[in-house]
């Protein structure tokens, strides 16, 4: 035990507050990562549940919910061409000015041309 | 073949429709890619049919596949004509459905289901979660219930007999298929919970 305590006495007693030492540069990167982008495909609830409804009243038989099915149906096709020409403009790196919500492609493009330091 | 080469258009029809839009001009002039075998111009092929064909075809046995529906077909015409005559009244007559295409069209619609379940996890607990589905995924899907569902008989009936009692049933809105669709739909109406979640 003695010899432990001689040993950790030759690196020194650790001072409290702690010296500062900046051993990577304090700078962020010029880039954002992807992973907070992902957000599953919420949407066509309000469809869903009205069909939901439809399908319980008529005991889950689908012919008179035509017209319920046709809009869930339309709903989800509408979002998915959204979704796919939202990527295209990604691609391409169009920016629309007063967007709210980024891609984090689109913030790259921005970091790009507007880096924070030089 | 190389990517830009672009599918034929085989049907007579549909050439039409592009000859009056102007598609036609742009696509004449493209590198195509050859015909397939089963693909024709005759106002007898059906593509839904043929897609049905080769769901069922295993390890390549086109013709063994097409021989199994051809038959189904013929099964369902000679139970529908058995039914047609011992009707008594015109009414009934007029009901019932002879052409077996046309039935077969009427179950693939009637079995297409709307919502499908995936897993998702949450908190470590895997939910089942009702999702959209595309019409091509739920036409797939139909269909495939279909064949499994004539897979599933007794030992002593053929595959093409089994499948022609399918479809009759599925084209009546009754039978296995049908059920497993509205059982599906039961369930995501259950779990109906979990999509109202803002997952994110």
């Amino acid at each position: 035990m003695r010899l432990a305590a001689a040993l950790f006495a030759s690196r020194g007693n650790p001072k409290e507050p702690v010296p500062f030492q900046a051993i990577l540069p304090l700078q962020l990167k010029r880039k954002v990562s992807g992973k907070g982008d992902k957000t599953s495909d919420v949407c066509c609830i309000y469809e869903m549940s009205v069909l939901f409804a439809c399908f319980k009243s008529n005991d889950f038989n689908q012919a008179p919910c035509a017209k319920e099915m046709e809009a869930f149906q339309k709903c989800y096709i509408n979002h998915l061409e959204s979704v796919k020409k939202k990527k295209e403009r990604e691609a391409k790196g169009i920016l629309t000015p007063g967007e709210k919500k980024l891609s984090h492609k689109q913030i790259n493009i921005l970091l790009e041309k507007f880096p924070n330091f030089k | 073949y190389p990517s830009y080469y672009i599918k034929p258009v085989h049907k007579k029809e549909v050439q039409d429709e592009l000859a009056k839009s102007g598609e036609l001009q742009k696509l004449v002039h493209m590198p195509t890619r050859a015909a397939l075998n089963d693909q024709t111009c005759s106002p007898a092929q059906d593509d839904l049919i043929n897609l049905f064909i080769n769901y069922i075809m295993r390890d390549g046995l086109k013709v063994l596949a097409r021989d199994l529906v051809e038959r189904a077909f013929e099964n369902i015409k000679r139970i529908q004509l058995e039914k047609y005559h011992k009707c008594a009244s015109e009414e009934d007559k007029q009901k019932i459905e002879l052409n077996p295409r046309v039935i077969f069209h009427q179950a693939v619609e009637n079995c297409k289901p709307i919502l499908n379940l995936t897993p998702i996890k949450r908190g470590g607990v895997r939910y089942q979660v009702p999702v959209p589905i595309t019409p091509k995924r739920s036409q797939f899907l139909s269909m495939k219930w279909l064949i499994a569902a004539a897979k599933e008989k007794d030992s002593k009936v053929r595959f093409h007999h089994q499948l022609a009692l399918e479809l009759i049933d599925a084209a009546n809105n009754r039978g296995r298929v049908v059920k497993r669709k509205q059982d599906l739909h039961r369930q995501c109406e259950a779990n109906r919970a979990y999509a109202h979640y803002r997952w994110s």
